[in-house]
């Protein structure tokens, strides 16, 4: 297997000495995003995101297993990284890289142990019964800002997502399938978004949302997941530059303003998307959805 | 329907394909030749790598079985030696499937089989792998002969919604044929006649290959057909799509 192709001493030193002078090479400012695009599929649960070159599809797909014995009331839901040669010849089927691990961890974190969804409101039968929920993330083009990207995709493909009503009687349940009765959005607690700052000049400069070639050249870099209330759910920093924890406050509030753009963003996609599948104006009456 | 399909339209693989036909989409990506591993290297021809990658979950035996029939069809129409000591990558990505398809009761490895072939070889024609020839695949479905209809008609590449509904299917075949009509692969399933193969043979053979006496008409360039004779035949098709490819890219050069 080739090993990823690494920047040349040139342009390092462009990039840098660039850098130095606050411009990037494809001329965003410094605390600016790629231009993001998100559509959604024909089938629930589908979110497919581009942020400039890069591309990340998540799909949800639920399916009826037996909790876990420690946790009888709770479904389960997992998240699914697995890069494939597709994104870059450097990685390999069912050998993970470094990077396929820090965004698996970064994503359990962000999303599945902040609570973003509610894995309590999965659970049919407590003890025997619940639903499984399962988030694949396929990364289809890398152009650096997976983590970005991925967080992206999940959250709006968990938002699309609609599992199937289920009837309880007694110790009996029945799933009703999608002719049966309109399925039912999952309950989502808060929306968690990652932001990744990459450090450069020994943690002096900082950039939002580095390509690839910014991602190989950096010092340091800082992701930090909130949601558009400003909670945060985690800071993560990896590489060895330093970074001043005053600095970190900064890096709070422009990720504040980000996450709350990014989630202006999906909701408006999710809103275009439901009057898309709502053609004949009839979901209200169809939805089986319960008020919370 | 003929299926659409978009050719290098990812930055990072050397060459890219999405198809989309029936609710089926496939993105496939091939690296290639790029360095082998040492353990796999062949020292007189290419090693061939498939990854067939499911939709939701991580590859069962189904995607192995699947990974098997491509990498031992495609193998033989990549030129594997004229690159020795290389690795030709081909990645297929399932994207989305009909919403039928665990429904309708049909072995679902049969149905994805085509689709997997024929993004297959997009995504080596966009990577320009040297290739002996192209193929084109196809399912053919047969109906169970009922007492109202003793010779059941057979369906060719059969949505899913139409395998459900017409249940029971006695048997599914996949062909694949090359640009010189041989058959290349043929992968069938169900309980049939040897007559009855014979004649979803020569059916999928008449919509995969190009007319025969066209070719010695036109003089091997048989291109001015019209649009809905292209959309029938696969290889009209597939030829379409690469030709679509190429005046685009030749743009720069054809408006001076």
């Amino acid at each position: 297997m080739p090993r990823e192709a690494e920047i040349s001493v040139n342009e390092r030193e462009f990039i840098l000495k660039a850098l130095q002078e606050s411009v990037r090479l494809d001329g965003r400012a410094l605390d600016a995003f790629r231009p993001l695009e998100l559509t959604f599929g024909d089938e629930y649960g589908v979110a497919d995101v581009k942020l400039g070159r890069t591309r990340v599809i998540a799909r949800i797909s639920c399916e009826v297993t037996a909790p876990l014995p420690e946790r009888k009331f709770d479904g389960i839901f997992q998240i699914i990284t697995e890069f494939s040669p597709m994104a870059s010849p450097a990685f390999e089927v069912g050998r993970p890289t470094d990077a396929e691990i820090i965004l698996s961890r970064i994503l359990e974190k962000a999303i599945r142990r902040s609570n973003a969804l509610d894995t309590e409101s999965l659970c049919i039968i407590a003890g025997s019964k619940c639903f499984a929920l399962r988030a694949d993330v396929h990364i289809v083009d890398h152009d650096g800002g997976l983590i970005d990207a991925s967080c992206i995709a999940v959250m709006a493909a968990l938002q699309h997502f609609r599992r199937p009503d289920v009837l309880v009687e007694g110790e009996k349940a029945t799933i009703l399938s999608v002719r049966e009765r309109e399925p039912i959005p999952l309950s989502i607690l808060h929306q968690p978004l990652c932001v990744t700052f990459s450090y450069f000049e020994d943690g002096e400069r900082f950039l939002v949302d580095a390509n690839m070639a910014e991602e190989q050249v950096r010092q340091a870099e800082v992701i930090i997941t909130m949601n558009r209330h400003g909670e945060v759910c985690q800071i993560a920093k990896y590489g060895g530059a330093t970074v001043d924890p005053l600095a970190l406050l900064n890096c709070n509030t422009i990720a504040l303003q980000k996450v709350k753009e990014l989630s202006k963003f999906i909701q408006q996609k999710l809103e275009e998307d439901v009057k898309k599948k709502d053609k004949g104006g009839l979901m209200a009456e169809l939805s089986a959805e319960n008020a919370r | 329907m003929a299926p659409e399909a978009s050719l290098s339209h990812l930055h990072r693989a050397d060459g890219s394909a999405t198809y989309i036909h029936n609710g089926y989409c496939i993105i496939g990506a091939v690296n290639g030749p790029i360095e082998v591993m040492r353990r796999d290297e062949m020292p007189e021809e290419a090693t061939i790598e498939v990854n067939v990658r499911p939709a939701a979950g991580v590859g069962s035996p189904k995607e192995r079985h699947l990974e098997t029939l491509l990498h031992s069809t495609l193998r033989s129409i990549i030129l594997t030696r004229n690159i020795p000591r290389t690795l030709v990558q081909i990645t297929l990505q399932v994207r989305s499937l009909p919403e039928e398809d665990g429904t309708s009761g049909v072995n679902t490895s049969l149905t994805l089989l085509p689709h997997l072939l024929n993004t297959a070889l997009l995504a080596l024609l966009s990577a320009s792998i040297p290739l002996r020839t192209i193929l084109t695949s196809l399912l053919i479905a047969l109906p169970t002969p009922t007492p109202k209809m003793k010779q059941p008609v057979p369906i060719l590449s059969p949505t899913s919604t139409e395998l459900f509904r017409t249940q029971p299917i006695a048997s599914l075949h996949v062909f694949a044929f090359s640009a010189d009509r041989k058959l290349l692969l043929s992968e069938s399933e169900g309980t049939f006649k040897y007559a009855e193969w014979e004649e979803a043979y020569e059916m999928a053979e008449e919509v995969c290959c190009r007319d025969q006496g066209g070719v010695g008409l036109g003089g091997g360039e048989g291109m001015e057909v019209d649009g809905e004779e292209a959309s029938a035949n696969l290889e009209e098709w597939l030829r379409g799509v690469v030709r679509r490819k190429v005046e685009v890219e030749q743009r720069w050069r054809s408006a001076t």
